[in-house]
């Protein structure tokens, strides 16, 4: 009797554990497929990083030679992890602006009134802003790498940085989630989007922080954005080093884990609020 | 303790000063039809969503399936069905997409999942849409795929709010169709309306909601019984209307009439329409229009409520969702709705 009832508790954690990874993997399945079913949302997020970067390359080109700019190839080999973090930044915006339809028009309400884990509501949706995430950081590389945009870690650098633009794609998408959440306000969510673009120009996204000046540099030095960028930059820089690889893969896991328990609190919080 | 599938004690809700619904009680049993009848405003929405878990309960308690609605929240959300006012279903995706999302969202096996699904959309016809995206169609065929999503878990007891706001008499008949047949395969169905002519139809037994607290509640043809004499309403010039009143007030009591008619319950029939008319004739007022009415659900609101439900103005008010449960709907006129 003793062992059943010991059993039982766990037996139930499993089954609701796995009951929950179902729910997440559905949800995930459902932003995804919303995602690429809206190519008018999807294509800017891709077309206008490189744009900017191709523009970039053009415009600030001879700026490789300044003193502080560190040994490249291209500009282009320089820019490819700041076209990333901005293509990755617009494409969570459109993930979390999701998320705030969903409480707008019920179908939030529809998986509330339902056995639904509300972990799994959340994981959900960013589970597909993250494998966007990833795919956009795939596409991004594929694209550059033929005009001079080269990746020094080689391939495992190229997955390294994939993994990194999932996981920016995570702790930005978390963070616009819980805008979201906060506000159950798509206009609210969309409005983020200028901000974002202030703290992309104020990071070390177009030019390294080494050739900048004054307020300029300390603001970019603070902006965790740069921090985002800078990771990325050093497997496309220095190689397929062990410092590179951290950087690029454990600052943006810091910032998606602090963001996850920002999403998990404004979740409990518009719970509680019902 | 009573086995009955949805029981509300005192359910109180309050958002800040606004009161939206004050303490009602109701008893639904189980393989019921129970009609939830009221104008926007009136409180029927957050009675049913703190029916569903989806809001907490200022004070009060609720079981619902016999589960406590805050305390195993989980329970009841596994045991009911809900087809909530604004049928949100996500435009992007097709009808069985919808349907598989669901089941997993409940638990079923995958193995049962085809099956099911298909019964379900040949249920509502929409087996030939089914890998259509929702956003190809109708509004009719929304409450339809709407309706079977809250079926895919088979649940004994289902919550409809406002299931055919908006829809065409076609859908509504197709839709009023299904919600019977459910019923005759044991489901308990809360129904919650502001189309009177939808609860006559559909439900058992109803209850009336205004500002919050139900004000009648029995079998539509009790309570239809219960106002007794019929309706006589005439339409006269609007400087005649207090000449006009005196002499009804002879024949009954006076009773709110829609869009500025007058009305008066005969108490002594509808054989006194003659007299009436004659009377009103040597007090010399001018009858437009004139109708007799055998007690309606409609007299019944009034006579509870002091005001007409199809003269209300119905238009979507906050009170719903919980902003404006204290304010009186406007008597505005709004032809054609049933």
């Amino acid at each position: 009797m003793t062992s059943t009832t010991a059993v039982m508790p766990e037996t139930q954690v499993v089954r609701s554990l796995s009951t929950a990874i179902r729910q997440t993997i559905a949800l995930a399945r459902r932003s995804t497929l919303e995602l690429f079913r809206q190519p008018a949302l999807v294509v800017p997020s891709l077309i206008f990083p490189l744009f900017f970067s191709f523009l970039g390359n053009s415009t600030f080109g001879k700026t490789t030679s300044l003193p502080g700019f560190p040994q490249v190839n291209s500009y282009l080999q320089f820019q490819l992890a700041g076209t990333i973090t901005q293509g990755v930044l617009f494409g969570s915006v459109t993930g979390a602006a999701a998320l705030a339809t969903d409480i707008e028009n019920g179908f939030f309400d529809r998986l509330l009134a339902s056995p639904t884990s509300r972990t799994s509501i959340l994981f959900g949706r960013l589970a597909g802003s993250t494998l966007f995430g990833a795919l956009e950081t795939a596409i991004f590389i594929l694209v550059l790498l033929p005009f001079g945009a080269d990746v020094a870690a080689g391939v495992p650098g190229i997955i390294a940085m994939t993994i990194s633009g999932a996981l920016i794609a995570l702790a930005v998408g978390a963070l616009m989630a819980s805008v979201a959440l906060k506000t159950g306000s798509s206009e609210a969510v969309q409005g983020t989007f200028p901000l974002l673009f202030i703290l992309l120009f104020f990071s070390s996204a177009f030019f390294p922080r080494e050739t900048m000046s004054g307020i300029y540099r300390t603001i970019a030095g603070l902006n965790p954005i740069s921090h985002l960028v800078e990771g990325l930059r050093a497997l496309s820089l220095e190689g397929f080093t062990a410092s590179a690889t951290a950087r690029a893969i454990l600052v943006p896991l810091a910032i998606a884990i602090f963001a996850l328990l920002v999403a998990q609190t404004q979740l409990r919080a518009r719970l509680r609020a019902n | 303790m009573s086995n009955s599938p949805i029981i509300a004690e005192n359910l109180v809700r309050h958002f800040g000063d606004v009161h939206a619904v004050k303490g009602i009680n109701l008893e639904v049993k189980a393989g019921e039809v129970f009609g939830f009848l009221g104008p926007n405003g009136a409180g029927k929405s957050t009675a049913v969503r703190m029916l569903t878990t989806l809001l907490r309960p200022t004070s009060g308690t609720a079981r619902v399936a016999g589960f406590d609605v805050v305390k195993q929240a989980d329970q009841v959300r596994r045991s009911i069905g809900v087809a909530l006012q604004d049928a949100a279903i996500d435009p992007l995706m097709t009808g069985a997409e919808l349907l598989a999302l669901q089941a997993v969202l409940y638990g079923i096996p995958a193995s049962v999942l085809k099956k099911r699904s298909d019964e379900l959309l040949e249920r509502v016809g929409l087996t030939a849409a089914a890998s259509r995206r929702v956003s190809t169609y109708s509004g009719g065929m929304r409450r339809r795929l709407d309706l079977a999503l809250s079926l895919i878990h088979q649940p004994t007891v289902l919550f409809l709010d406002e299931p055919t706001t908006g829809l065409d008499p076609m859908s509504r008949l197709t839709l009023w169709e299904e919600v019977r047949r459910l019923n005759r395969e044991g489901t308990t169905v809360m129904l919650t309306t502001q189309y009177l002519e939808e609860a006559d139809q559909l439900a058992d037994r109803i209850a009336i909601i205004d500002h919050g607290k139900i004000v009648r509640e029995g079998k539509p043809a009790d309570l239809k019984a219960s106002v007794g004499a019929p309706t006589l309403i005439i339409k006269t010039n609007i400087d005649q209307t207090e000449k006009a009143k005196s002499v009804l007030s002879t024949f009954g009591d006076l009773r709110p009439g829609a869009e500025g008619a007058l009305g008066v319950g005969l108490i002594g029939g509808a054989a006194l329409v003659t007299e009436v008319v004659r009377k009103l004739d040597e007090a010399g007022v001018h009858v437009a229009h004139l109708e007799i009415n055998e007690p309606s659900l409609d007299d019944v609101f009034a006579e509870a409520t002091g005001y007409r439900l199809e003269g209300a103005d119905n238009a979507p008010s906050a009170g719903d969702n919980g902003d404006n449960g204290d304010e009186k709907p406007k008597k505005k006129s709004r032809r054609g709705r049933k």
